[in-house]
């Protein structure tokens, strides 16, 4: 997590609030989505980290369900099915935040001082 | 083994139990005539018993559902029909011959009525496939 | 962040149902194997689920659809169709039956619609 939380200094020191990156699909998730704009610089690295571990907590469940499924256990098949689907949609958005901060780390890293 | 096919566990015994109801009614059917069985008697009509016993709940929801059996294969303990056949060297001091007590009809009403179970304990186990391709297509694209 | 997005009302009441549907499937699946079993009683879901699932979802409380857990019971409306006390009727119970596969089919198109619609808001593409 160190080079990430290097941003907060660079935004706070050195250029104006960086804005989402036009075409930030992320945005468009359902309405009740809490708001994910950091208000402060420090709240978005904790952010980032409990993201990480809810995303884990995914598929723990997600191995723990097909585990018991294999092993004869009562569990319903659906269950299994729908928690490997959604640990895998959680780990995507994952990824797709992660490549879009990569992305806007090199933007600000290529800006003219 | 994998519980994919939820809720059937119980079909297989009931299917079991069914077709062994069928082989004692053609078993019935095909000895109606006979009046010389392996004891010396008549051929008396057999009867599937069936047994229930309440499953051990694995959990809270399926508590009460039952799993059922063949309990045993009984007599019919009702007397033999006499039938008036002078000809017959079976036949008693008075010409009457002791036919085993099984109606025609009656077999067939339970020939069907066991087909018509075992049909929908087969459509049972067909829709639980189904059912479980249907959820393992989930998500996919 | 996670947790809110698969917390929609809709999604869950469609998980629920689901929940219910698997649960349905094992009690037709019961009542067909004791269909000529003398005294035997079918059995079905518990009633107030249903009532307390469509409360839930017209109110959209999530809270209260995920804590809801369906249940069965000896079906109390359901009256002897023959002399020996069984009272399962087999037109009936075929008909639940297939009344049961089309809601399955139904909530799972509903639960792959959701996630492949989240998927296409996250990355842009199926």
């Amino acid at each position: 997590m160190s080079p990430l939380s290097g941003i907060p200094a660079y935004s706070s020191g050195m250029m104006p609030r960086i804005a989402p990156l036009p075409g930030n699909d992320v945005a468009e998730l359902p309405s009740q989505l809490p708001s994910a704009a950091p208000a402060a610089g420090s709240d978005f690295s904790s952010m980032l980290g409990k993201m990480v571990s809810e995303v884990n907590a995914k598929q723990m469940d997600a191995s723990q369900s097909v585990n018991a499924l294999q092993s004869g256990q009562n569990v319903p098949l659906h269950q299994a099915v729908i928690s490997m689907e959604e640990a895998s949609v959680s780990f995507q958005l994952m990824v797709e935040v992660r490549n879009r901060l990569m992305d806007s780390y090199q933007e600000i890293m290529r800006m003219q001082i | 083994m994998i519980q994919i096919l939820s809720g059937i566990q119980n079909t297989s015994a009931s299917l079991d139990a069914e077709r062994t109801r069928l082989d004692v009614i053609s078993q019935n059917i095909a000895n109606a005539h006979t009046t010389h069985d392996v004891d010396g008697k008549p051929y008396q009509r057999r009867v599937v018993v069936f047994e229930n016993e309440l499953n051990n709940a694995m959990n809270g929801d399926t508590a009460g559902l039952s799993t059922m059996h063949v309990a045993k294969i009984a007599r019919d303990s009702r007397p033999p029909t006499k039938v008036y056949d002078p000809g017959n060297p079976e036949a008693d001091a008075k010409g009457m011959v002791s036919m085993p007590n099984i109606n025609i009809h009656e077999e067939m009403a339970d020939l069907i009525s066991a087909s018509r179970t075992f049909e929908a304990n087969l459509a049972v186990v067909k829709n639980a496939r189904s059912m479980a391709m249907q959820t393992l297509a989930i998500g996919r694209h | 962040m996670i947790e809110a997005l698969f917390n929609q009302p809709n999604y869950l009441s469609a998980k629920k149902t689901l929940d219910a549907v698997a649960l349905r499937s094992e009690a037709i699946a019961n009542n067909l194997n004791n269909l000529e079993t003398p005294g035997y009683k079918r059995v079905d879901l518990a009633p107030d689920f249903e009532k307390e699932l469509a409360r839930a979802t017209t109110s959209n409380d999530s809270e209260q659809i995920a804590s809801l857990k369906p249940t069965l019971a000896v079906d109390a409306t359901s009256v002897p169709s023959s002399k020996d006390g069984n009272s399962v009727h087999l037109e009936d119970e075929l008909m639940k039956m297939n009344q049961n596969a089309m809601t399955h089919a139904l909530e799972t198109q509903l639960v792959s619609g959701t996630l492949a619609k989240m998927r296409l808001a996250i990355t842009g593409h199926a």
